[in-house]
């Protein structure tokens, strides 16, 4: 279990983590979803230890992990978001020398070394040196190197980002096997499609501040029953948001002379009003598409941009 | 201490690794060395030549490059004679000396001045080994002389009273071409040291005591310039911690900083006491040089090997990136090699000159493993010199750890 309460971490004037709260759960992921830039790695960095936060306090299976950051160590494992191994040792010593770090040793190391190696699919290259490996294969043992010890809490900073369609598959299902298994998993990530399929409960993290947070569903009932209406063509603001001002089903999130996202309730059947209205505000549509709640739009409605910029 | 084992086993599997990087650490002081030996070793068959010399220039820096030739270990193969240009050219090529150097008017100011300028060698085309030795100590020479100018710029002006503008400003290239001065050296004396070393020894078999002398003058040095060259080159490896994200891994283990810090120290103490072990065997019984105390003397130069990758590594902490750190580190390879009488024994060095490079860690490390190859260092001494070494190792991880907390991780 993790707890972590009002964490803030700042460089300077910069407010990379500002006053972040949230419990992830034994034996499930939560998702920490958000661009790049958020605050996500400077969070796992707050929980590994590597940083020290300026407030608030983050608990390991109830260790402070700047009070008792040995005790809180010895049950994380992390895999972090820049592949960090040895790059003139072989797999096998790599995932070995980790072992060590975390106390493992004799048969218990060997045996241990064998089953990442071979959930991971490296078992055949474990000779072979890191420097050949390609970056699939380099997520991979990152990621077997992350759990030698069997961490009861596991940290994953964006696991998949440049990594194979196959190496992906496989490491969201170790993933998954993880939280099965009773481990508690921290998820980054800024895909919205893996963080609705892999996440129990999920945190929206933009500028250092969580937005929204909750289990998917929770997540997806307070965008309401709205539909995302994106328009492009050219529009004036103030007529738009004239024009629509009295409308309850229609909340115009964002407008720039090129582009108009709103969100809509029921938007399939509201699309005749929806266009006349635009004309009556002078506007010249050259393209519409209207998509279902998800995370994504959430992420729009309360931000105001989109995820991927 | 399972933890710091693993460490030291990692380190040492990586470096085994890397064999390139090793034998070139080692490598370079022994070609120097062995440039040395060939220098001092020989009898009478040994290398010798006349040096013919036309200064037109006059000053007290051109006196200089020539009084290069009339100290030390050169001075032993070359006899330095000054002529006018006409005689030199007529004696060299009647073949009576082995080289003319020229050195045209205008040398002094250029040096000081930082322009470029030629002085040219002219070889005896019948001889090989004297002439290569001449051209490749001159552009030695040559090149301290400009580094001298760059260092110490001022103290150089007002010796010779000239007053150019910007003589102490260092730039960075000249800071980095120190660190590769030494490569330079070893390449260019390659050629002269490896074929002819074997012609030589069948000219001057077995060698007479008068070379032993001079060998163990110079052993003792060459095994310091191999530390420091290891010291050097292990040191980069914690930019390479760094940029693998390895460093940050360990943090994020339940694991002390410093138990790693001491381990790779460690693996570099290990490889240093093998390199330490095999020089010493080589000088005892390859070289016969007479050498007593050998386990204390391997003891104590490899503590004091561990305490110069000590002092690297922290040099290499305190840098702004992995080019600063290496330009720092190679920069100050070169004054303390110099000064700590590892490249010319202190024997060779002015007594004041000397005096001051006791004090370098190396200088001093050095002058302790001499009383020890001479058996006059009691053991209690050297217990207790052991013992400051350990506490400034100490000092020295405890702020690399505190630095490598701070901030070195992170950015
Ligand atoms: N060492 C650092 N020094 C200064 N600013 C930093 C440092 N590390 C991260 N930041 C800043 O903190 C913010 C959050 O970064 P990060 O946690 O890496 O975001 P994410 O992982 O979500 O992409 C960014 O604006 C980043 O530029
Ligand atoms: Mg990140």
């Amino acid at each position: 279990m993790i707890e972590v309460a009002q964490l803030r971490k700042e460089y300077g004037d910069l407010v990379a983590v500002g006053g972040v709260s949230f419990t992830a759960e034994t034996g499930a992921i939560f998702g920490l979803l958000g661009p790049n830039g958020a605050g996500k790695t400077t969070t796992i960095g707050c929980i590994s230890g590597l940083l020290e936060p300026t407030a608030g306090t983050v608990r390991v299976r109830g260790h402070d992990v700047v009070r008792e950051g040995t005790r809180a160590k010895a049950s994380l494992g992390v895999v972090p978001q820049e592949i960090a191994l040895y790059e003139d040792l072989s797999a096998g010593e790599n995932v070995r020398f980790w072992g060590q770090a975390y106390g493992l040793g004799g048969s218990k190391l060997r045996a241990r070394m064998t089953d990442v190696l071979e959930i991971t699919g490296l078992l055949d290259r474990a000779d072979d040196r890191v420097d050949q490996f390609s970056g699939g294969m380099k997520r991979r043992l990152n990621f077997a190197c992350g759990i030698v010890h069997e961490p009861q809490v596991l940290l994953l900073d964006e696991p998949t980002v440049g990594v194979d369609p196959q190496s992906r598959v496989r490491l969201l299902d170790l993933v998954r096997e993880q939280a099965n298994q009773g481990v508690c998993v921290l998820y980054t990530t800024h895909y919205m499609e893996e963080a609705q399929s892999m996440c129990d409960r999920l945190a929206i993290i933009d500028h250092g501040h969580i937005i929204a947070q909750g289990s998917l569903e929770e997540l997806q009932a307070q965008m309401g029953e709205r539909d995302l209406v994106r328009v492009s063509g050219s529009f004036d603001e103030n007529d738009l948001r004239r024009v629509f001002s009295r409308d309850e089903d229609v909340e115009v999130v964002t407008v720039d002379d090129a582009q108009a996202t709103l969100s809509v309730r029921q938007a399939s059947s509201k699309l005749p009003t929806l266009l006349a209205a635009l004309t009556r505000a002078d506007s010249e549509v050259r393209d519409i598409t209207v998509s279902q709640p998800s995370l994504e739009s959430l992420f729009i409605k309360l931000t105001g941009k989109e995820l991927r910029e | 201490m399972r933890f710091l084992l693993a460490t030291v086993v990692k380190d040492l599997i990586r470096r085994r690794r890397d064999p390139i990087a090793l034998l070139l650490w080692t490598g370079i002081p022994l070609a120097i060395g062995g440039l040395i030996f060939l220098a001092f070793g020989g009898d009478d068959a040994g290398p010798s030549g006349r040096l013919l010399v036309a200064d037109q220039d006059h000053t007290v820096l051109s006196a200089l490059l020539t009084g290069a030739y009339q100290q030390g270990p050169l001075a032993e193969i070359i006899e330095v004679e000054v002529v006018e240009l006409e005689e030199g050219h007529e004696r060299i090529d009647a073949g009576e000396a082995s080289g003319l150097l020229i050195i045209p008017e205008g040398f002094s100011a250029a040096v000081l001045e930082s322009e470029p300028f030629e002085i040219s060698l002219v070889r005896n085309p019948a001889q090989r080994i004297v002439p290569g030795i001449i051209e490749e100590s001159l552009s030695l020479v040559v090149e301290s002389t400009f580094y001298l100018q760059r260092l110490f710029g001022e103290p150089l002006d007002v010796i010779v009273g000239t007053q150019p503008d910007d003589a102490n400003v260092v730039p960075d290239s000249t800071v980095a071409s120190v660190s590769v001065a030494f490569d330079q050296i070893v390449d260019r004396t390659r050629p002269y040291l490896f074929p002819p070393v074997i012609e030589l020894e069948t000219t001057s078999p077995g060698g007479d005591e008068e070379g032993f002398d001079f060998a163990r003058l110079f052993f003792p040095s060459m095994l310091f310039m191999a530390l420091l060259f290891m010291a050097q080159g292990l040191s980069e490896d914690i930019w390479r911690e760094r940029s693998q994200g390895t460093l940050r891994r360990v943090i994020a283990t339940p694991q002390r900083v410093a138990t790693f810090l001491v381990g790779k120290l460690l693996a570099g103490a290990m490889l240093m006491l093998v390199v330490i072990g095999l020089g010493l065997i080589a000088g005892r019984w390859v070289f016969g040089i007479e050498l007593h105390g050998l386990p204390m003397a391997l003891v104590w130069t490899t503590f004091a090997g561990m305490m110069l990758l000590a002092m690297m590594v922290l040099v290499q902490l305190f840098a702004s990136s992995e080019r600063t750190g290496n330009i720092l580190t190679g920069a100050a390879i070169f004054p303390l090699a110099m000064l700590g009488g590892s490249f010319f024994p202190f024997e060779a060095m002015p007594d004041w000159l000397a005096s001051v490079g006791r004090y370098t860690p190396n200088g001093w490390a050095l002058t302790k493993l001499n009383q020890v190859f001479a058996g006059e260092l009691p053991a209690l001494d050297l217990l207790q010199s052991i013992a400051a070494v350990a506490l400034v190792i100490v000092v020295f991880v405890w702020l690399s750890m505190r630095r490598i907390r701070g901030r070195f991780a992170h950015s």
